[in-house]
């Protein structure tokens, strides 16, 4: 009976073997996903499932185990061999009890007498018990895991190295991120940016001056200046038209300590910081900074095609211009 | 007719180490305390230099490995090394040298390390002149031990002693070879190699200072004391072959697995992935050697507190060492790394493996020193639910925090920006968490309260014997084996040839990963741009030395895409070829700084130094406003140099003597641009500040393009 049920796994096994090829797509697409709190998940629900599946496996050969034995007790009875009818009735021991002593293969406690060495050391006896089949099975699994590792990534060249992989993760987010931008409207740049005036813009670009975006560090709390230049004013370095503050924001004035934010902050973000700090223009805050740079003229942003800036000096001719 | 000698036990040394390891508990474990307070209120610092995170961060670690545990060691060694070879230990001369010169030492450590004198090595932060004291104290500890083993009574050594062979060997090995300096000073040092060969074998030693100071000496322990204290015999005696020799084998090798996606070599973090997945088994054999001693006693396990502290002390042992491997897996470990998982995992090791089992020996062996019974079952029993819930309430919530920071890190949004620009998110999410952590941390401290009234009520009913008679056959009557025995009887039999084949089996993986990796050349591709530091940038290293930033900061930004985004470029093993010691730094409650330069103007800087809420709004970062106030040392920078060229810094001939005026031009420089921003300071160019802002700003900037002026 126990040979019967044993050749059911051998069966079952390329069923396992060609689930688990299809939960591995299933990773692999998972796992090129830009998105890690989704790869994370279905890593987890593969697990969970692979669980479950097992759990499930085992269940069915207990059953079967079961059926086997209620027939084979039958198929004894009527042929009268009385004999096995009480050797069947007997408790068995159940899959996992004779797997535990397979796999632990311990003397009982009652009989260790019989594996206990002569010699002790302050006391201290030792018993001759053999390692657990278990824990040996387990010390050879992982130093197979070793040699095949080690090979996969330095013997035979297949496995990527870490500038490898990195090369690889890059390509596959600029990929991500491209699909992703095509199905998104145009896209805000210092090309095409319009002033913001409604309040929930305001407020917006409000909170990241005085938050992640940290402009109030250098450029003072109500935009009054310090390390970097007072915004209140006229005056500007580098121009004061909604254009200018985008590229300033965008790409910074790294000599000058001004850094470049377009890794901190996304377009939008940017447009509406720059549309919030025209709006303290001319709000006289306390101790304000001198004037720096050029005296901006104010160009009404309803004018059309050019809100840059109409200083001598210019800006960079790119923008100056510009129309859509 | 046996005959049979009379001798003593020495439990005058015992009783020492033990107080030593009781009261130093109490001193590590509330240096802990303060430090994981203060990264919820920083100010706690009290504006003191001594007292600010970065420098009792290595005090904590220092206080809890080396004073806690080693004293607990070496209270368990001499204990159980005299009645396990029926003898007395060899010399008393040589106990209490080994005693008072460890207590020195701790007393050094405790002196030095707050006063910012370290090497910024983690573990291994004490300076040169202590350096020396360990190994004087150290060698005569070997030398008091092997003294004892070849004068024994017992004609074989058992497992504990075949572990405190292995821990004593290789901890001289690791101690040396980590700690090749050059002297500057009195007080400081420069290591003798530099960047990533430097990183190797700082965490090869790192890492076996966890395995041969934390582990293989404890094991040795568990082996003597459990048994003793379950009176059972030890379950497989096949078992403690295998597993001992395979761990002291295996476990040298894994040192790489702190250094997973840096700049070492390819070929040594595979190293360290593989030996570290091969050292569960290993690890696991002693755990299981622990907990099946226990077969047949586990009803007593439910009374005695003393098992009870035993069982969760080797559960805690095998858990950390699945975890182990676990994190040492290259995917887990882009994850885990440099946050508080780590912190988490290294305390379940701590303070469960090493707090609870030294818990347990006390117990057990304070009422046998003292002739009586411990004053209180029900206290301990109160200390160990008390211990347990700190141990969950500490490891629990930093496991949570290092995963929500490690995902916050690295979570995108979809049109390709970091969702967390700012790090500084990443950190108040988790603040909470750190709360709870210090209460997990002021439970384990309560336990350990309560233990100690308990000890001090024990010892106080009893009277101490402090030479236990004791009697033995002596080695003149050992038999001659030539029958049939098991083949390790023959090692068991000759400390020497056991010596022997430790150190050999403690030095290959040390050989073969190290060795490449300094007498190579390609193994650090050089980079052309990259240049030795500025007499200021090197001064202004030193004082991110001295106030032990990198407790906080890594300067290695791994290649990943989460990293490149936030930090830039990855760094490359050939700009850390002037970096002496190299600070990559194991921890990021900070961002990371390798690229910080250039990224904020000078004056940035000097407003985040004196107050970091200003510029960083709700950071946790302590200010350092003596960075303003002091004055910057030049006394022994011509010094510096020359120990730098004698170590291959390619400085020009003579350069000593013309560095000093070179510092002060560039210090010139550096305040007049915060001059320019309206920092007002008379004496600018000479403060500290100066210094750590050049450094700070050179920080990444070698193999960047420079700005070109007037863009």
């Amino acid at each position: 009976m126990k040979n019967k049920t044993l050749k059911l796994i051998p069966a079952a096994l390329p069923l396992l073997l060609f689930s688990v090829n299809t939960w591995g797509q299933a990773a692999g697409e998972a796992a090129s996903s830009p998105y890690f709190y989704d790869s994370m998940l279905s890593y987890g629900m593969l697990a969970l499932a692979a669980v479950v599946f097992i759990a499930a496996l085992a269940a069915l050969y207990n059953l079967l185990n079961i059926m086997v034995k209620v027939q084979q007790i039958r198929i004894y009875q009527e042929q009268g061999i009385e004999a096995y009818v009480e050797e069947m009735k007997k408790p068995q021991q159940s899959f996992f009890q004779r797997l535990y002593k397979r796999m632990t293969n311990v003397v009982p406690v009652e009989k260790e007498e019989d594996i206990l060495f002569d010699h002790e050391y302050d006391g201290i006896r030792e018993l001759d018990n053999v390692l657990p089949p278990w824990w040996v099975a387990m010390f050879y699994i992982t130093i197979a895991f070793g040699v095949v590792y080690y090979t996969y990534y330095h013997f035979t060249g297949a496995g990527p190295s870490s500038t490898e992989e990195y090369k690889m993760e890059m390509e596959r987010a600029e990929k991500a991120v491209q699909a992703y931008l095509s199905t998104q409207s145009n896209q805000v740049d210092e090309t095409n940016v319009e002033l913001l005036t409604d309040e929930a813009s305001i407020a917006a670009g409000k909170a990241i001056y005085e938050g992640k975006g940290t402009c109030f560090t250098c450029h003072g709390m109500f935009g009054e200046g310090g390390i970097g230049p007072n915004m209140t004013d006229q005056y500007w370095i580098h121009g004061g038209g909604i254009k200018d503050l985008f590229k300033t924001i965008k790409y910074g004035v790294p000599e000058k300590g001004m850094i470049s934010w377009k890794d901190q902050l996304k377009p939008a973000e940017m447009h509406q910081v720059a549309s919030y700090i025209l709006t303290l223009q001319g709000t006289n805050p306390p101790n304000p900074k001198e004037p720096q740079g050029d005296l901006y003229q104010q160009v009404d942003n309803a004018a059309p095609a050019d809100s840059s800036s109409t200083e001598v000096k210019g800006q960079d001719g790119g923008t100056i211009g510009m129309s859509e | 007719m046996a005959q049979v000698e009379k001798f003593s036990y020495d439990n005058a040394i015992v009783r020492k180490f033990a107080y030593a390891s009781i009261i130093f508990g109490v001193v590590g474990i509330l240096v802990g305390l303060i430090a994981a307070l203060q990264l919820v209120f920083p100010s706690l610092n009290l504006g003191i230099p001594e007292t600010t995170f970065g420098r009792i961060r290595p005090l904590h670690t220092n206080a809890a490995i080396f004073a806690f545990v080693g004293n607990g060691i070496f209270m368990g060694v001499y204990y159980s090394l005299q009645r396990l070879l029926k003898t007395r230990m060899f010399s008393k001369a040589l106990s209490e040298f080994h005693f008072w010169g460890w207590q020195a030492i701790i007393l050094a450590a405790a002196i030095t390390l707050p006063l910012g004198i370290t090497s910024a090595k983690e573990y291994a932060e004490l300076e040169w002149p202590i350096d020396l004291g360990i190994a004087l104290v150290w060698i005569a500890f070997g030398i008091n031990m092997f003294g004892t083993i070849l004068k024994r009574r017992e004609q074989h050594l058992y497992v504990a002693i075949w572990f405190y062979i292995a821990t004593w060997v290789t901890v001289t090995v690791l101690h040396v070879g980590n700690n090749l300096e050059l002297p500057v000073s009195l007080w400081k040092s420069y290591p003798l190699f530099a960047g990533v060969q430097d990183a190797l074998l700082q965490w090869w030693y790192g890492h076996n200072a966890v395995a041969f100071f934390l582990t293989t000496p404890y094991l040795g322990l568990m082996y003597y004391f459990l048994p003793k204290a379950a009176n059972r015999p030890v379950y497989s005696y096949k078992l403690s072959i295998i597993h001992f020799w395979a761990l002291i084998f295996i476990y040298i090798w894994a040192g790489p697995h702190h250094l997973l996606y840096t700049s070492l070599p390819d070929w040594a973090q595979s190293l360290g992935t593989v030996f570290s997945i091969m050292l569960i088994a290993p690890s696991w054999g002693g755990m299981l050697n622990g907990l099946l001693t226990l077969r047949g006693a586990w009803d007593r396990v439910r009374q005695d507190p003393v098992l009870k502290f035993m069982v969760v002390a080797v559960t805690a042992y095998g858990m950390a060492t699945f975890e182990g491997p676990m994190l040492s897996v290259k995917s887990v470990n882009a994850i885990s790394h440099y946050t508080d998982w780590t912190i988490g995992h290294v305390h379940i090791g701590t303070l469960g493996w090493n707090g609870f089992l030294t818990f347990g020996i006390l117990y057990w062996m304070l009422p046998r020193l003292f002739n009586t019974k411990l004053y209180s079952q029900k206290l301990a029993n109160a200390h160990f639910w008390i211990g347990t819930m700190g141990i969950l309430f500490y490891a629990i919530p930093l496991y949570w925090a290092g995963w929500t920071q490690s995902l916050m890190w690295k979570q995108f949004t979809p049109d390709g920006f970091l969702q967390y620009g700012n790090f500084l998110e990443t950190v108040t999410q988790i603040i909470p968490m750190y709360g709870l952590r210090a209460l997990g941390g002021t439970l384990y401290v309560a336990g350990y309260f309560v233990m100690l009234y308990n000890l001090i009520k024990t010892v106080q009913s009893g009277s101490f014997i402090g030479d236990e008679a004791a009697e033995a056959p002596p080695a003149s009557t050992w038999a001659v084996h030539t029958g049939k025995e098991h083949w390790h009887r023959w090692i068991e039999r000759r400390p020497v040839q056991m010596l022997i084949a430790a150190t050999i089996a403690i030095l290959i993986g040390g050989i073969v990963e190290i060795f490449p990796m300094v007498m190579i050349d390609d193994q650090v591709p050089k980079i052309e741009s990259v240049t030795p530091y500025t007499p200021l940038e090197l001064e202004g290293r030193d004082i991110y030395i001295r106030e032990g930033c990198l407790g906080c900061h890594s300067q290695m930004v791994r290649p990943f895409r989460s990293e490149t985004e936030r930090y830039g470029e990855y760094s490359k093993s050939g700009e850390f070829i002037y970096d002496r010691p190299f600070l990559w730094g194991s921890k990021r409650t900070g961002p990371d700084l390798h690229r910080v330069g250039g990224k904020y103007p000078d004056s940035w800087h000097y407003n985040h130094m004196l107050d970091p809420q200003t510029t960083s709004p709700g950071s946790i970062m302590p200010p350092y406003p003596w960075l303003l106030r002091d004055e910057l040392s030049t006394k022994s920078t011509a010094a510096k140099i020359r120990t730098l060229q004698t170590l291959g810094t390619p400085y020009p001939d003579g350069y000593d003597q013309i560095a000093v005026d070179d510092l002060q031009k560039q210090a010139k420089i550096v305040a007049n641009s915060l001059r320019k921003d309206g920092i007002d300071d008379e004496k600018l160019e000479e403060k500290e500040i100066i210094a750590l802002i050049a450094y700070l700003q050179r920080l990444g900037t070698d193999i960047k393009p420079k700005p070109q002026a007037g863009n």
